[in-house]
């Protein structure tokens, strides 16, 4: 998935979408728009916006240390919970770089960002974060066919991904701010 | 929001940081001075017969605490059969898995006539005999999952690249030299207040120079720690100067671990005279503050690692 800085508008029309799709509990969040003001060296002011869920790393901190296997990436390269496997020893939760995890109020076992695996994925539709988007920030597809979407964007569009120096490899990349730094 | 903060485990996970670390101590200081000339035939001495019982003791209450620590505890069977060799947890629960058993043999040979002959345990006695007559073996096996058991918690919390204060080489190593220190200090403790007759004063002033020894090396890895997190530089080294100054943490860094648990121990054994520094009360006051020292390093850097993530 690619996240396009410069046209997010922080409106968190994917945090509602996400919640009303996957039926987060009201106390946890599978995604926000984290909106963060940002003052440019000329004095303008801007905002930042980071959207804070899984990014689906490729070397899965969460994956590696899960003890039972229960924490593990599906075919698609997705980062998934097998709610039967797993212990609550939540050594996944604290092993996150991107705190992308938290504990289901109702089955007390991590839960997490799935690209709307189960529902929207199986049924061949977008996430709901990203049918959603108003301005289409979000853009989402195959990165193995050379012919996706998500590889013509990636391809057209300067892109980063979050603490790439600790070699997660996300498979969600950020397209900076046109103005200022980038806080990797 | 709660899901945002970084303190994932808490401080039942510690406290059983601190008894495994214990139990591992307990039985390599009990194994190493039952190899020393003159302690390897019964009656035990009373530092022996302390590290038998602590060890089962310890790593039990410590399984249990973990086990009611799951946020699934009911579930915590499927960790005994599914295993990922990659996690650090996993090589754990199979250490746990091998040391339970070796050290509740070594307990049942050092207590064989209490527990199998004298004792309600008289089916035992045949098993209490093998573990006699294969001692050496089984002390050696034991010896090598102990320092296993001493060491794994600290490459549990070290394998996670999410905490700079916690994800570095030498935890590990620091761990089980506090393990072994609070181990050393618990067998003192229980062998002279309940083994008094049996446990031997050479015994006693060996052990407690062997701690003061393990105290200096703790010492130097907490050096270690932070200068190594220092010279990284970046994010890890803003966690490190965070962890060192910072709120409570840090005074519970300098006050307790440093201070009360590292410090005050080395200085009065060399301030004291020598006729105090060998009473047995001063031997059982000494050991106590080393073991709320080594407690509260757990509690420490369990929190603290997971409070300045940079």
């Amino acid at each position: 998935m690619v996240h396009d800085n410069n046209l997010c508008i922080g409106c968190q029309a994917c945090n509602v979408a996400c919640r009303s799709e996957n039926k987060i509990p009201d106390s946890v969040y599978r995604l926000q728009v984290w909106v963060k003001q940002e003052e440019y060296p000329n004095g303008s002011l801007g905002y930042e916006y980071h959207r804070q869920s899984c990014v689906h790393c490729e070397n899965t901190p969460c994956v590696s240390v899960c003890p039972t296997k229960a924490s593990h990436v599906n075919e698609d390269g997705i980062v998934l919970v097998d709610n039967d496997l797993c212990v609550g020893c939540l050594y996944c939760v604290a092993a996150c770089p991107y705190q992308a995890r938290y504990v289901h109020p109702v089955t007390k076992a991590p839960d997490k960002c799935t690209f709307c695996h189960e529902s929207r994925l199986s049924r061949g539709e977008e996430p709901a974060c990203v049918t959603v988007c108003p301005t289409e920030a979000l853009v989402f597809g195959d990165l193995l066919d050379p012919k996706s979407k998500i590889n013509k964007v990636l391809s057209e569009r300067v892109t980063y991904r979050q603490k790439e120096r600790l070699g997660t490899k996300p498979k969600m990349y950020i397209v900076p701010n046109h103005k200022g730094g980038i806080n990797s | 929001m709660e899901q945002y903060n970084t303190v994932v485990w808490h401080w039942p996970i510690a406290v059983y940081l601190f008894l495994a670390g214990l139990s591992a101590g307990a039985i390599i200081s009990a194994i190493v001075v039952k190899w020393m000339k003159g302690n390897d035939v019964s009656p035990w001495d009373g530092i022996i017969k302390a590290g038998a019982i602590l060890a089962p003791v310890t790593i039990g209450a410590g399984l249990c605490l973990l086990i009611f620590d799951l946020t699934r505890p009911l579930m915590f069977w499927k960790l005994l059969i599914h295993y990922n060799f990659g996690s650090v947890m996993t090589i754990g629960v199979l250490a746990l898995f091998a040391y339970m058993p070796v050290s509740i043999l070594f307990l049942l040979g050092v207590f064989k006539k209490e527990l199998a002959v004298d004792g309600p345990f008289k089916f035992l006695a045949p098993i209490a005999d093998l573990a006699l007559n294969y001692g050496k073996a089984l002390e050696a096996i034991t010896l090598v999952l102990a320092v296993g058991v001493g060491a794994y918690t600290g490459f549990l919390l070290s394998a996670m690249n999410s905490y700079p204060l916690l994800n570095t080489p030498v935890l590990p190593a620091l761990f089980l030299a506090s393990g072994v220190s609070a181990g050393i200090s618990a067998n003192l403790v229980v062998g002279l207040l309940f083994f008094t007759h049996s446990t031997k004063d050479a015994n006693v002033s060996y052990l407690h120079g062997l701690d003061v020894k393990v105290i200096f090396a703790e010492l130097f890895f907490i050096f270690i720690l932070f200068v190594g997190m220092m010279y990284q530089g970046g994010a890890t080294a803003h966690a490190g100067a965070a962890a060192l100054g910072t709120g409570g943490l840090s005074t519970l860094l300098w006050v307790g671990v440093i201070g009360l648990g590292l410090l005050l121990p080395i200085g009065l054994n060399f301030a004291l005279p020598h006729g105090v520094k060998h009473s047995h009360a001063f031997v059982i006051f000494n050991a106590l503050i080393v073991l709320v020292g080594v407690l509260a390093l757990r509690y420490y850097m369990l929190y603290a690692g997971q409070t300045f993530v940079g």
